[in-house]
Order: structure tokens, then C-alpha cells, then sequence
């Protein structure tokens, strides 16, 4: 086949050995400091006010504690590139605030702090229970997705190569969502609703990519038939789909990045932790169909040969 | 093959641009003080609480609580409704989610009240109410007296039950009423209260807390603890309303909150303000792109993207003012964005192919016949996984009685509510994405692409993404 510019299968231990150490780098760090996961799910009370002026952490700290509300934590933030200067105060308790005790508290810290001019802008107060039903609930999106895509990729895999190829496909999904949550453990950032949303997110999109490379695969064996073999007709394809995929997710990549930079530099946390993971989402999503789906699947190929045809 | 005519494109690009100003501009008259809105610009989006500021709060029944029933929970939201309109929150939301026994309420905060105090206000809505029969009304009331000067007939735990009844009159009509059943407790003072104000014109008012609810006059003298209030109900709705508030006030569980999250306008604004900039950043950038990439038809696509993008915007407002508006949240804002990212795909695939195909020597007509005619069934395979990832967001995500959570109550029914209501509206901007990007991508870049083509300027191939301009290709073309 004429313009195959880059052969995909040559390093392709190397290409497999990436995403597995970075698998593997990610688990231990998960096993040994753990994931961060959001009060949304965990459940807690967090309490942010702004403030003008300087705060002593560890007054406020002292402060919250003499109130004897269990554990607390205090840090301080700032939001839209430090216009506003923010404390953050929460508690681990088991069963959350009732709105009475934060309004106690924020008015024991506006007493204490009077000079600082504090103002309540965000608090979230989630029980336990009720945060680990809405994970469960978000868990079995993400599960029936996975269903869902199965079976999309079974029908449609019926036709361009078989059970196979559905399963690299699955295997390369596997990976970006994997890497998805290795940005949320490696930037420390918690994992909530919007871990399950661009999970899902990532899961939509990237099975588009591998379902056009084996899409090429299909029409090249058409084509081509049994000149080529696996190795040759699998190269073809990943390189003719190249520009495509590439060209793709760029738009999309640029779409997202703007998004990551602009709240990045205005300081809204709370988007930077939805576009960012997706960000790496879309990446990993176009490596693992160019470097990943189709490759792995001429190992298996090439180690089954396939039987005479049956029809 | 079928031609395209010249005007064509003038036809369409004007029809875009004249929807896309609307969708974003909006269209309303003003009579003096009062606007008339009649098409919802960008200006009438109803942003969500994330972004204005607001209280986003889940009650439960209290644990010792037991045999909590539909009824309960529905004359629980009416209580909260009742207090939320007292204090004059009038634009909030309220779900009452039956499989988990829970209640969602969201709603603003007052942009006109700089001492809104979201915390008291959530400990107030979360109050059992005290439902009191009174003797008198509020109109009986002289200066200086208030409510509690009316003298208590009975409380909210005398009543059994109320129900709204379709019921016959002595004179043979119909019409809807609320049919009280009183408890032991609760008949003998009823009974006396009754035959001391019948005849008399006097009434027996029903307060929750301070509020007056109703205050219908005694028409008969009740015996035996079944009354029922009738004569002022124009619906099945109203008597249902006042059924559930006087139900509420014999509420027998405390709400407690489940999870109970606030932010200030502040920092929601802000962060609209940013996604705003992203999103022109975004647009801008995928525009010079597209251009860049594939010249003539990426100046086509990118009109059409600006047509995704206000119908995106159309499909969140209503756009007409008689439609119902969608509630936009940051997230939603980000699905726009992400829509119109993932939107270039239609062109990538269109484009691709007919460079292709001029490559091979095809004529302009040819390459962008067989172009945009292989084109749909690749996007749609594109677009599909997409379109389901999105409504399982919507239905996950969304509110009990969306669309998408009751399709989808099967697999969620075991689960609670969801605490984040912001990433809905990125499930519902995906998928109107997803969607328009089928009518956009596919349908105008192409009419307009081979509209435009029949124009001598534009028959250069190099402007297709071909090589330079050949007079001999046509021989190779159908």
C-alpha cells in the first residue's frame, strides 16, 4: 500500500510499555497515598468565605476547633488570579452540618474576625450517605455505558473484524479512562461528579477513533484481500486514518484547551478540574486508537492465524 | 447528479445569520417600562445557580421517621413551596425524587437582598410547619391583633387527611373540593367551632405558621369530623395545593438536609464571564482552523458552526419566548464548547474525502458530490456514541422528572437524586450539539460548498484543498 509514511508497529513494544508503566506508577500511587475523593461523594461540610486584608490560618483554625465540631481543616485560596482572597474551612463529620451549626459557625468566625470583612461564597455540606448513593448512582452510569458501548461495538464490530478487534477496542478504551484517573491522582485532584462526566465523556468519543481505523482495515481487506498481510494491511490503515483522527481531536483538543487555559489564568478551580482531565482524556484517547488498538491486534492476529473462511 | 443553484448559498448564509443573531440577540419590544420578549437572545438564558448564586439544597425525613409515604413527601414540597413564596423566592425549582424519599430545591439567591443569608434560609424552609384551623380570618383581624389573637380551633395533627375531591353540589353540580377527614382528637372541637359559626357569615381561617392559606366560611355544622372546603377551586390542581399544604402541616417527620451546598453570584458571574471568553477563544481559533485546513469549505463550515452554536444557544432558551427555558450551568456552557470542537469532525470527514478525490483527478462537481455523499453515514457513526454518552449524563444527572431520568429509572432506581444538577445541562448542550451538528455539518456546509462552487472564481481546485487548477481533470470526472 503507497503512503505509508510511519510504521506504527515497529516500536510498538515501546508503544504498549507507555500506558502500562504509567498504569502501574499510577496504582502504586494510589495504593500508597490514596485517591482524593470530593465531599459530593464522600460526604463533609466545607465552608468558603472571602476576606480582605491577612488572616491567621491557625487562628481560624483554633477558633473552628473550640466549637467542637469534630476534625477540621483550614486553608486558604484565592479565586479569579487572587481578586478574591478565600478561607476554606471543613469538617469530617459523619453526619454533616445542619444548617444551624454553619450558621453558628460563620457567625462565631465573623465575630472573631471582624476586621476581615468575611463573607460566606460557597459551602456544600453532603452526608455520607447520601454522597456515597450519589457515587453508586454515577458508578452505574459509567457501568451501563460500558454496556451500552459493548454492544454498540459488538454490532458494529460483527463486520470489521470480529470479536477481536472489539475487544482491543475495549482494551483501548480501558486505557483512556485510565489515564483519566491518573490526572485526578496525580494532580491531586478530588474525585467527583465531574470525574464521572468526563470519564463518560471520554468514553463517548474516543471509540469513534478506533472504529474508523478498523473501519480502514475492513475496506483495505476488500481491496486488497490476501496480498497484505496483517501487518502490512493494519499499518495502512492507521496511517490513512491518521490525518483524520489527528485533525480531530485537535479541534476538539483546542476546544477544551481554551477552556483549561482561560479558567486556569481567571482562577476557576472548578472548571480547571473538568477540562483539564479531559484535556488528557482526548489525548490519550487518539494515542490509544493509533498506538494501541490497531497494533495490539496484529500481535493477537498474527499469533491466531485465522482459520480457512467458513462462507 | 442533482446542482445546486447560485443563490442558493446567498439563501441559506442569510437564513444563518439572521437565526444566529436572533438566538443570541433575542428580539423584544418595549412598551414604556415593560419589555415584551418575544424571541429569548442570550440575555434571557435562566442561568442556573452555579452561576448566579444560590442554594442547592437535598431534605430527607429525619431518621426516626418510618412508613413515609408519596403523600408525605408531596405535602412536604408544598410546605417548602409555600415558605419560599413568603419570602418572596419566587424562580425556584423543586423535584420530589419518590424512590429515595428525598427533596431537591434550588433556588437563587436574591440579587436585591445584599443580607441573603442562605444558611437561616435553608433552616427555615427545613421547619416542620405548625398548620393551625383558626377561628376568623385575617380579615377579622383589628389593628394591632395578629394572627395569633385568633383563637386555635385545631392543629395540623387533628387532621387524618385532606384529598382533593371531584365532588357534586346540592344543586347538582360538579366541581373540585378538599375533603378534611378529622382525627378523634380533632372532631369535638370542630364540631363546636362549626355550629358556632354557622349561620353567622363568620369563617374558620387555615394557617401554616403565619401564613394564612385558606379561609372559607362554615356552611354547615361538622359532626362527624368529615368536612369539606369548596366553592373557590378552579382546577384539580388548586384543591390538590391545598390538600397537600393542609396534609403538610400533619407532617409527621422533620426534614432534615441531605446535602446543602451554596454559592455567591460573585463567584458563579465569574466564572460564567471566563467560560464566555473561552468559548469566542474556542470558536475563533476553530474557525482559522478549519479555514487554514480546508479553504473554501472550511469558510463554509465555519458558518455553519456559528449556526451550530446558536442553535445550541436557541435549543437553551426556547427561543421563542412561549417555549419553556433550560436552566444553563458552567458545565453546560462547556458542552457548547466541547460540541463545537468535536463538531469539525463533519467537516475533517467531508474534507478528507474530497481531496481525495480531486487527488484522483476528479472535477470540483465530482469530489464534492461523492465528498458529501459518503460523508453522513461516518459522521452519523461518529455522532451516535456521542448522542448516548449524552443522555445517559442527562439521565444520571438530571432531575427525577426529565425525560431522560424516567427512561432511564430502571437502571437508577435504587439510587438518590443527583447533588449535582450543573452537569445536566452538559449532557443536554452535548446532545443538542451532537445533533444540530447532523443538520449543520452535513446540510448547510454542503449546500453552501456546492452552491458557491458553481461560481467561476470559485472553480480553482487549489481552493478545495485539490492541486492547482487542471482543465484536463473534467475528463476524469462523472
Amino acid at each position: 500500500m503507497e503512503n505509508n509514511k510511519y510504521d506504527f508497529l515497529k516500536n510498538k513494544k515501546i508503544f504498549f510499555i507507555i500506558p502500562i508503566a504509567i498504569a502501574v506508577i499510577t496504582i502504586i500511587t494510589t495504593l500508597i497515598i490514596g485517591v482524593p475523593v470530593d465531599i459530593e461523594f464522600k460526604g463533609g461540610t466545607m465552608l468558603t468565605y472571602s476576606y480582605t486584608g491577612t488572616i491567621d490560618v491557625n487562628a481560624v483554625k483554633s477558633t473552628v476547633e473550640g466549637m467542637n465540631l469534630g476534625t477540621v481543616g483550614v486553608s486558604t485560596g484565592s479565586a479569579f488570579g487572587s481578586d478574591l482572597e478565600t478561607v476554606q474551612v471543613s469538617f469530617a463529620s459523619d453526619e454533616g452540618l445542619t444548617a444551624e451549626v454553619q450558621v453558628q459557625v460563620t457567625e462565631t468566625l465573623r465575630r472573631q474576625f471582624s476586621d476581615n470583612d468575611l463573607e460566606l461564597v460557597n459551602s456544600q455540606d453532603v452526608k455520607p450517605s447520601a454522597g456515597f448513593s450519589f457515587f453508586l448512582k454515577c458508578f452505574v452510569a459509567v457501568i451501563f455505558s460500558f454496556i451500552l458501548l459493548i454492544i454498540y461495538i459488538g454490532l458494529r464490530f460483527k463486520n470489521i473484524g470480529g470479536w477481536s478487534a472489539g475487544a482491543f477496542a475495549l482494551v483501548a478504551l480501558a486505557n483512556d479512562v485510565f489515564m483519566v484517573f491518573a490526572t485526578f491522582v496525580f494532580m491531586r485532584l478530588p474525585i467527583d461528579a465531574n470525574f464521572m462526566a468526563v470519564i463518560l465523556t471520554i468514553l463517548g468519543y474516543s471509540i469513534n477513533n478506533t472504529i474508523v481505523l478498523y473501519d480502514r482495515v475492513r475496506e483495505n481487506r476488500k481491496l486488497y484481500g490476501k496480498k497484505l498481510t496483517i501487518d502490512e494491511l493494519v499499518n495502512g490503515s492507521i496511517n490513512q486514518s491518521l490525518t483524520r483522527s489527528i485533525k480531530t481531536t485537535i479541534t476538539t483538543a483546542v476546544a477544551v484547551l481554551s477552556m483549561c487555559v482561560v479558567s486556569l489564568i481567571c482562577g476557576v478551580e472548578s472548571i480547571v478540574s473538568f477540562v483539564f482531565p479531559m484535556f488528557v482524556g482526548l489525548i490519550a484517547g487518539c494515542y490509544s486508537s493509533i498506538f494501541i488498538a490497531g497494533p495490539a491486534w496484529t500481535v493477537w492476529k498474527n499469533s491466531h492465524p485465522e482459520k480457512p473462511k467458513k462462507a | 447528479m442533482k446542482q445546486v443553484k447560485k443563490p442558493v448559498f446567498f439563501i441559506v448564509f442569510i437564513l444563518i445569520a439572521v437565526f444566529t443573531y436572533f438566538a443570541l440577540a433575542g428580539f423584544s419590544t418595549w412598551y414604556g417600562d415593560i419589555e415584551t420578549v418575544y424571541v429569548r437572545g442570550v440575555k434571557d438564558i435562566r442561568w442556573g445557580i452555579d452561576i448566579r448564586g444560590g442554594v442547592d439544597v437535598t431534605f430527607t425525613p429525619s431518621e426516626d421517621a418510618v412508613d413515609v409515604t408519596n403523600d408525605d413527601l408531596d405535602a412536604a414540597r408544598s410546605i417548602i413551596e409555600t415558605r419560599m413564596v413568603e419570602k418572596n423566592i419566587t424562580d425556584y425549582e423543586i423535584y420530589v425524587d419518590q424512590n429515595s424519599n428525598r427533596i431537591i430545591c434550588r433556588f437563587p439567591w436574591q440579587s436585591d437582598d445584599d443580607s441573603f443569608d442562605p444558611e437561616q434560609a435553608v433552616k427555615e424552609l427545613g421547619e416542620t410547619a405548625l398548620l393551625t384551623f383558626r377561628k376568623g380570618y385575617s380579615g377579622s383581624l383589628t389593628t394591632g391583633q395578629t394572627y395569633e389573637d385568633l383563637e386555635v380551633v385545631l392543629t395540623g395533627t387533628d387532621v387524618a387527611r385532606a384529598s382533593a375531591v371531584y365532588s357534586t353540589e346540592s344543586d347538582g353540580s360538579h366541581e373540585w373540593a378538599v375533603s378534611l377527614e378529622l382525627n378523634d382528637s380533632g372532631k369535638e372541637a370542630f364540631k363546636n367551632a362549626t355550629q358556632e359559626a354557622y349561620g353567622t357569615g363568620e369563617r374558620i381561617s387555615i394557617w401554616m405558621d403565619d401564613i394564612e392559606i385558606s379561609a372559607p366560611t362554615v356552611n354547615a355544622v361538622i359532626y362527624d369530623g368529615q368536612a369539606s372546603i369548596s366553592g373557590s377551586f378552579e382546577s384539580a390542581d388548586d384543591a390538590k395545593a391545598l390538600a397537600d399544604k393542609i396534609n403538610g402541616g400533619s407532617l409527621p417527620f422533620k426534614l432534615v438536609t441531605d446535602s446543602f451546598s451554596t454559592i455567591s453570584p460573585t463567584l458563579g458571574t465569574g466564572a460564567r464571564d471566563a467560560m464566555a471568553i473561552a468559548g469566542l477563544i474556542a470558536f475563533v481559533l476553530i474557525c482559522i482552523m478549519v479555514i487554514v485546513m480546508y479553504k473554501l469549505p472550511g469558510v463554509m463550515a465555519a458558518i455553519s458552526l456559528a449556526g451550530q452554536v446558536a442553535g445550541t444557544f436557541a435549543a437553551v432558551t426556547g427561543f421563542f419566548a412561549f417555549n419553556d427555558s433550560f436552566t444553563m450551568t458552567i458545565p453546560g456552557i462547556a458542552g457548547i464548547i466541547l460540541a463545537v470542537g468535536m463538531g469539525v469532525d463533519a467537516n475533517v470527514i467531508t474534507n478528507e474525502r474530497i481531496k481525495e478525490e480531486l487527488a484522483a483527478g476528479k472535477t470540483i462537481d465530482g469530489a464534492l458530490y461523492i465528498g458529501f455523499k459518503r460523508a453522513f453515514s461516518a459522521i452519523f457513526d461518529g455522532n451516535i456514541t456521542m448522542l448516548i454518552i449524552a443522555v445517559i449524563l442527562m439521565g444520571a444527572f438530571g432531575t427525577p422528572d426529565s425525560w431522560c431520568s424516567i427512561l432511564l429509572t430502571p437502571i437508577f432506581t435504587w439510587f438518590g437524586v443527583s447533588t449535582a444538577g450543573s452537569i445536566y445541562a452538559f449532557g443536554y448542550t452535548l446532545a443538542v450539539g451532537v445533533v444540530l451538528n447532523f443538520l449543520f455539518g452535513i446540510l448547510t456546509t454542503r449546500l453552501m460548498t456546492m452552491s458557491i462552487s458553481r461560481f467561476k472564481v470559485f472553480r480553482n481546485p487549489a481552493l478545495y484543498g485539490g492541486k492547482k487548477k487542471t482543465e484536463g481533470g473534467a475528463a476524469n470526472g462523472k
